[in-house]
């Protein structure tokens, strides 16, 4: 464990002598942020039509379940705070994806990777720290930047919806789902980091994560899919499990010889 | 202690370490000598449990070093890499204080101070690695493989680009870990060091040429050429040197001879020129450098 705090402890004094890293993060957070507050209280204000003047929005928006004590609006309001939160969960990690992609092969690159496989640090406790170090601050952001969409819906939206996203199914995707994606996320980013020698090559593979992504949520924006609480737990639970097999294929496949005598 | 026996390596089709046995005993400094691409580095690997022998065995204590025993052995081995690697956005002793930690080093402050103080590093305790200059990394790469007092020193080209004063002061450092019982490898391409340092000398090139003390070594190589300085024409008492050795020769005010038992002529040779009144002011046996045994072994491949 001390290995795992000490290696931690680097990543992140790295990271903050390096804010700049952190910048895409951010700007993805905010940028989610934004788009949730513009679609839902912004274009109706400025346009002066209510969004439940859209009756096909409206029928979409009855797919979360019927809140009665909201107003028509408030469903509407509600559906798509519900849907951005997903968004705002899992997309800043695709952020995280280049810290994160980068960790091995950057530490190859800096050739301080070798005394570090010198010292008595296992691969399972490397894998961890890396992963750790990527998903520490992804998660202050994530959950900053929760806490003013929060904040947000409080101020802006209508009346009741604050209360309405206080439910199960908002806690599963804050506690369980976005932990999770975003471990499944970092360890593969990690798994390819310690497979190639360039972290160009690591990031462009990393990007590929955005793809399930956006399936899952034009899916869910289209109506086909509507995850609920208990669907969003299974979900969580699956990707707890993908990420402990994923941590111990990559300890299995990490191999220090071929990091070591090919990252000329 | 270490001990090596049948190390063999191989990268694909090409064998870069065949069969190297050596071992390193307490408070001994083992030089290992070798032109670029000898295999240096990858005996310190595989000897620092970095990469695993295709053939032969590493035993560090009398500890079988394998997959299982990695960590713990790894964790008596103070291995300087070729290059310092040290992570540039931390301060000096940020780059100690997470070693100390991955070492296991319980209240490592006091630790990273004694090391500071040893390297002369503590007026650049908070200067970013990346500021530093090559000798000043190489000094807290040094005190980064020395952090957790290991018995075991693996050291690649520890002195590579450093400047005589700093030089002079790893030396010194390294006798003072061997007098502290320390069993110390050390690559090097510096003949002079490896003569100065070392106890013993092993020669490289993918095999293990030789192995002994660097005056052993130069033994294998004398001549026996014995070389007489004379104040004054030596030409009165060269037929004397000719009954040792019928091609004796005069260069200047020497005369020059090939002994063939060297350390049992050479007395009995100057008994005579000394009878012979012969104004001698010196004799001197050529004795070979490390570097022309090192050249001489090398050649014989």
């Amino acid at each position: 464990m001390q290995r795992i705090r000490a290696l931690v402890g680097k990543e992140l004094l790295d990271l903050a002598r390096n804010r700049t890293a952190l910048v895409p993060v951010v700007l993805v957070t905010i940028l989610t942020l934004a788009m949730a507050f513009f679609i839902a209280i912004a274009v109706p204000s400025m346009t002066g039509h209510a969004l439940s003047e859209d009756t096909e929005l409206l029928k979409l928006s009855r797919l979360i379940g019927a809140h009665e004590t909201l107003s028509e609006d408030g469903q509407i309001e509600l559906f798509f705070f519900q849907q951005f939160l997903m968004l705002f969960l899992v997309i800043p990690v695709t952020g995280a994806m280049a810290l994160a992609s980068h960790s091995v092969v950057g530490e190859k690159q800096a050739r301080t990777l070798e005394p570090l496989l010198a010292t008595p640090i296992t691969t399972l406790e490397l894998l961890v720290a890396k992963v750790l170090g990527a998903l520490l601050p992804t998660l202050v952001i994530s959950l900053t930047g929760l806490a003013l969409y929060f904040a947000g819906i409080a101020l802006f939206g209508e009346s009741g919806v604050l209360r309405a996203m206080a439910s199960a199914r908002t806690a599963a995707l804050v506690l369980l789902v976005a932990p999770a994606a975003a471990l499944v996320s970092l360890q593969s980013a990690i798994v390819i980091s310690s497979r190639v020698n360039d972290p160009r090559t690591a990031q462009q593979f990393g990007v590929m994560i955005i793809i399930p992504l956006s399936a899952l949520l034009i899916a869910q924006f289209m109506g086909t899919v509507w995850l609920s609480a208990k669907a969003l737990v299974l979900i969580g639970l699956g990707l707890v499990g993908a990420w402990m097999l994923l941590t111990l294929l990559s300890v299995a496949i990490f191999d220090r010889e071929s990091i070591l005598t090919r990252w000329r | 202690m270490i001990a090596a026996r049948g190390l063999m390596r191989r990268f694909g089709s090409r064998v870069v370490v065949d069969d190297v046995s050596l071992d390193v005993g307490r408070s001994e400094i083992v030089a290992l000598l070798g032109p670029n691409g000898a295999g240096k580095t990858t005996t310190l690997r595989m000897l620092a449990g970095l990469i695993a022998p295709t053939r032969g065995t590493v035993a560090i204590d009398g500890v079988q070093l394998t997959r299982a025993t990695g960590a713990l052995l790894r964790s008596r081995i103070g291995f300087l890499t070729e290059a310092p690697g040290l992570w540039d956005r931390l301060t000096v002793r940020e780059n100690l204080r997470v070693y100390a930690g991955l070492y296991g080093l319980a209240n490592h402050g006091p630790v990273i101070d004694r090391a500071l103080d040893l390297f002369e590093l503590a007026d650049r305790a908070s200067t970013r690695a990346a500021e530093l200059s090559k000798g000043m990394r190489q000094k807290v790469a040094l005190a980064r493989a020395l952090l957790h007092e290991p018995r075991i020193l693996l050291l690649d080209e520890p002195t590579s680009g450093l400047d005589p004063e700093i030089t002079r002061s790893v030396r010194a450092l390294l006798d003072e870990r061997r007098a502290a019982g320390c069993s110390i490898l050390v690559s090097t391409h510096n003949l002079d060091e490896a003569e100065r340092l070392a106890d013993r000398v092993a020669v490289l090139h993918g095999r293990l040429l030789a192995l002994d003390s660097p005056a052993s070594l130069r033994q294998r190589l004398r001549t026996g050429r014995v070389i007489v300085r004379l104040a004054g024409d030596p030409a009165a008492h060269v037929d004397l040197a000719r009954r040792f050795d019928p091609g004796a020769s005069m260069d200047g005010d020497t005369i020059v001879l090939h002994l063939s038992n060297a350390e049992r002529e050479t007395p009995a040779l100057i008994s005579l020129l000394a009878a012979d009144n012969a104004p001698i002011v010196e004799v001197r046996q050529e004795v070979p450098l490390l570097e022309d045994v090192y050249l001489h072994l090398l050649g014989d491949r």
